[in-house]
């Protein structure tokens, strides 16, 4: 008796864990309020980017920090994204934004990992705020036409075939 | 010099035997008893830690030992030992909010004027004592005040995009609220919002950003140098806390 219940609690425990880590890598339809996004941040070469000059293609809008282990460690699979999807023609694009931190810090970071898409610069928090982002990282998929479609909050393998597949059907609506 | 040397180690033995850590054993509401460490001291304040692992917390007992050294007296009851739950949020939920009140007034019979302090997701507990404290006692402003050290209160994962949800106990305490956060953790983006929310019921809160250091820097292996700096003034973050909470009385 005693037996079998502490086997039925492991199970709970490793269902709970597995639909947990399930749920933190699925992207979410947006059910907030903000509809009309906008950016406009400079990268590390000054260059300032809008979401208007990027209208027509789907985007992933991401809150990140240097500070944030997450964030590191999804970095190398949102280059194999931003590759597969450029191979496969689907017209996408990377804007990630650092929150807040110094020019500086985030250059060090960027010698050091190596992401092969925009880094924006949000060094007043502005941004963070108009976004309602409260935690990192924090990501916003748009669609072609301007609008928030999914949201997914912590870290994530994006070269997933799910996550390509849905950025794919983006691009196609 | 001998004379000299004896002379000195006797001051300091007498100096630390005075503030010397106290177990004292109090009887709850819910039939369980538990174990309170105490810190005493001769001023007129009294800082209950709603500390949930006993010790184990980096530097837990030596910023209680410091504030008594102080004048500031800290008790320290083990809010899970005392109902065998292990460390984890959910923990939380089954120690009865009754149980912490019968501290709280066990702390303010002693006519000291009593502060709560927690960090991290132990405020929940804080909260929730207080609250509990509001609904219970009409003389609530008994209870001075809470010091929420990088407060961890959301209720549910965070979604990008969409204001935080907190816990049921934000924005019902009523008491003055001091909240600090760290300037390196994406949680300073909710300070506003987060301190909007606990003034709800009437609180006056303060909320501060410490620059440089990151979320549960005090209890992290890999600290900088700013953290070891702040985590070893913790006491001194609680006393300019203390300072702030007992100038929203006036």
């Amino acid at each position: 008796m005693m037996k079998n219940s502490v086997a039925k609690k492991t199970l709970l425990a490793l269902l709970l864990i597995t639909t947990g880590i399930a749920q933190a890598a699925s992207l979410k339809p947006y059910s907030g309020k903000i509809n009309n996004p906008q950016v406009q941040l400079q990268d590390l070469s000054g260059n300032v980017h809008t979401l208007e000059q990027y209208k027509g293609q789907v985007m992933l809008v991401q809150f990140w920090a240097t500070y944030c282990p997450p964030c590191v460690k999804e970095m190398p699979s949102m280059n194999k994204l931003q590759d597969k999807l450029a191979k496969a023609g689907v017209a996408f694009k990377i804007l990630a934004i650092d929150m807040a931190e110094s020019k500086a810090e985030v250059e060090a970071f960027v010698k050091r990992i190596k992401p092969e898409f925009t880094i924006l610069m949000d060094e007043s928090g502005s941004s963070i705020q108009a976004w309602n982002v409260f935690a990192a990282p924090s990501n916003f998929l748009i669609n072609k036409q301007g609008e928030i479609a999914y949201t997914l909050f912590g870290g994530v393998e994006w070269d997933s075939a799910e996550i390509i597949e849905t950025i794919t059907q983006l691009s196609q609506q | 010099m001998f004379i000299k040397n004896s002379l000195f180690i006797i001051f300091v033995f007498f100096l630390s035997a005075s503030n010397a850590k106290e177990l004292t054993y109090v009887e709850l509401p819910s039939g369980e008893e538990t174990e309170i460490r105490v810190f005493p001291a001769k001023g007129d304040i009294l800082v209950i830690g709603f500390a949930c692992d006993n010790g184990k917390s980096k530097h837990e007992e030596d910023t209680a030992q410091s504030l008594a050294d102080d004048g500031i007296e800290v008790w320290m009851p083990d809010m899970l030992g005392t109902y065998m739950l292990p460390k984890s949020r959910s923990s939380y939920a089954e120690i009865p909010s009754e149980d912490l009140t019968h501290i709280i007034y066990e702390a303010i019979s002693t006519k000291k004027d009593v502060y709560l302090v927690a960090s991290g997701p132990d405020t929940q507990l804080l909260l929730r004592a207080a609250s509990q404290w509001k609904k219970s006692y009409s003389d609530y402003q008994d209870l001075k005040g809470g010091i929420l050290l990088f407060p961890r209160l959301n209720d549910g994962a965070p979604e990008p995009g969409v204001e935080p949800k907190y816990v049921e106990s934000v924005g019902t305490t009523g008491i003055p609220l001091m909240l600090l956060e760290g300037g390196r953790t994406p949680d300073r983006w909710s300070v506003n919002h987060l301190t909007q929310k606990l003034g709800a019921s009437g609180s006056s809160v303060v909320s501060k950003i410490v620059p440089g250091i990151r979320g549960y820097f005090f209890k992290r292996a890999d600290p900088n140098r700013i953290e070891d700096v702040v985590t070893s003034q913790l006491s001194g973050l609680i006393k300019v806390s203390l300072f702030y909470l007992q100038e929203l009385k006036k």
